[in-house]
């Protein structure tokens, strides 16, 4: 449904925002792009809804080029943008109204839809009144709503929950994993929260720097690092203590330094024989055992705390 | 989607935010108003001018009413870029230059009405205008193209200047300065002579010709810039002028505005 090939964007100022990145999305996936701000994923998502012209490469939206039939790919595609796009002093309705219309959407058709989705996404009591009177979270579930109206097949959501309070983060995370069940749309979602990335994606791209540096599914992500992680603060120069533990078998290459903390994934040693190694050592303190996460393939692959950098 | 029904699309829904902020209807009005109806008469007892100085006054200010209002609907424009809905437009599946389109049919209408309300408010006062079928045509052959013009200008403006602060900071350059030297007041041969050569390249002096030519039966402005005998020939010509104006304008509009639109 997604095809992006070799896809490049250099701004003017010689500046490479994406360098060269491949992926594919099947129809009815809900795809994650995942990394910090400035990784490349608006400028990805800018490039695939035509709003930014791609240096080289290129990408298809059901087998439209958007660099060659850019109206084509618009035609089969929506996006729920970062910040609002709806026109506030007009009411809900009149918004998911005129999306409908742009988008080439039968008047009857469109009625019917926008109170199917006003009803599914707890709009029926709001879509009467003029946007600016909604609160944050409801005028979330409206862009939503908006981005829907035409039935897309591929749906982009960029950032959908960023700026949110966590309550309403939750309702819209909520409402967007229910869309799976109700829909057959193909989802690409860009995020720097890893729970949500994880709680909605099939698949997963890590972009950093413009390069995606891994994809694959959350838990096989999070497989590369084994079952089971020592987590320890070095005492000293936290380089050096790595060092020692690579020398002494402890750590393997997968092992990494975030300021004084190191982890550093098991393998074939357990937890218990890792923490007695380490206290040996004296080298380090702090020292827990834990389940690997998708923050930790994160660190590993970019050596940057995605939540700090976002 | 077609074309049409994109533009109607667009276009209702720039009228729709529109007639929601009163200021951008009515504030445009103000000023030619009240040269219309209080500076114009002032200025001819003052003066101790014809009654036709009313006249030619209140078309006058035609020319400082089409100028306000198509840069008061170009602010659109920036509102719908900081606020985010352009991108849902830039989204949609329609041609881009068609949302320029779309403002601009807006634009249009709401002169049409205020130019309505104007030259009614002119007649009410006293001020008479003898116009002909024909006259009525080239004067609103004139509006019209003037206001395409001028619209193309706010387009580009509003598409370069990222913030509502700087763009209204230009607005005086562009409305007004011209207005002044384009014979609205007073006939362009009573410029210094350097003056009346450059106002006779300002679409503005046309426009205003051509209106007094078809409202007022008043062909002195079109002689003053062309110099010819044939009232209609140079009408043409200024009407040509004015053309060449708006569809420069309005291309360089669809130009600019697409070029920003897109990184």
């Amino acid at each position: 449904m997604i095809e992006v090939k070799k896809l490049r964007k250099v701004y003017p100022g010689g500046i490479a925002a994406v360098k060269g990145i491949d992926f594919d999305v099947a129809p009815g996936e809900v795809f994650g792009l995942l990394g910090p701000n400035g990784a490349g994923k608006s400028t990805t998502i800018g490039m695939l809804t035509t709003t930014i012209r791609p240096t080289s490469g290129s990408a298809r939206l059901a087998g439209f080029d958007v660099a060659t039939e850019p109206l084509q790919a618009r035609a089969v595609s929506s996006v729920v943008f970062q910040d609002s796009v709806v026109d506030r002093s007009l009411t809900g309705r009149r918004n998911l109204e005129l999306h409908a219309r742009l988008w080439g959407v039968e008047e009857r058709e469109a009625t019917a839809h926008i109170e199917e989705l006003a009803s599914t996404l707890g709009l029926s009591d709001l879509v009467g009144r003029p946007v600016a009177t909604l609160s944050g979270g409801e005028r979330r579930r409206l862009e939503i709503a908006r981005a829907l109206v035409s039935r897309p097949g591929v749906l982009f959501l960029d950032e959908p929950t960023v700026g949110l309070d966590p309550r309403i983060r939750a309702e819209l995370l909520d409402v967007i994993a229910g869309l799976r069940a109700r829909m057959d749309t193909t989802i690409l979602v860009t995020t720097h929260y890893l729970d949500e990335a994880e709680r909605l994606c099939d698949r997963i791209a890590i972009i950093h720097s413009g390069k995606i540096v891994a994809l694959d599914t959350p838990d096989k992500l999070r497989a590369q690092l084994g079952n089971e992680l020592v987590e320890l603060r070095a005492n000293g120069n936290s380089a050096d203590v790595l060092a020692s533990l690579r020398a002494r078998g402890i750590a393997r290459d997968d092992a990494f330094t975030v300021g004084s903390t190191l982890t550093v994934p098991l393998h074939d040693l357990t937890g218990s024989a890792a923490i007695s190694a380490v206290h040996e050592l004296g080298l380090a303190t702090d020292i827990s055992t834990r389940r690997p996460t998708l923050d930790d393939v994160y660190l590993r692959l970019t050596g940057d705390r995605l939540a700090a950098a976002a | 989607m077609s074309a049409s029904s994109a533009v109607a699309t667009l276009a209702q829904r720039r009228f729709q935010l529109t007639v929601r902020t009163p200021r951008e209807l009515l504030v445009p009005l103000l000023t030619p108003i009240m040269f219309a109806l209080v500076i114009a008469p002032a200025l001819k007892t003052a003066l101790h001018t014809a009654t036709s100085y009313e006249g030619f006054v209140a078309i006058g200010t035609v020319g400082l009413l089409i100028p306000l209002n198509t840069m008061f609907a170009g602010i659109g424009v920036i509102v719908d870029r900081r606020e985010g809905a352009q991108r849902e437009l830039l989204a949609a599946p329609i041609a881009r230059g068609l949302l320029v389109f779309g403002n601009l049919l807006v634009a249009l209408a709401i002169t049409a009405l205020q130019v309505a309300v104007l030259i009614a408010a002119a007649r009410a006062r006293g001020i008479h205008f003898d116009a002909s079928t024909t006259g009525v045509l080239w004067f609103v052959g004139a509006v019209a193209l003037f206001t395409i013009g001028m619209y193309g200008v706010a387009e580009i403006l509003a598409s370069r200047v990222p913030k509502q602060e700087e763009y209204i900071a230009r607005v005086p350059a562009i409305a007004i300065l011209p207005w002044f030297l384009a014979g609205s007041l007073f006939p362009i041969t009573a410029l210094p002579n350097a003056l009346t050569w450059v106002a006779r390249f300002l679409p503005l002096t046309h426009g205003l010709a051509l209106m007094r030519y078809g409202l007022l039966g008043d062909d002195s402005g079109l002689h003053n810039i062309w110099g010819m005998s044939s009232a209609a020939g140079m009408a043409a010509l200024s009407l040509a002028v004015t053309g060449l104006f708006a569809a420069a304008l309005t291309a360089a509009s669809i130009r600019v505005f697409t070029r920003s639109a897109v990184a």
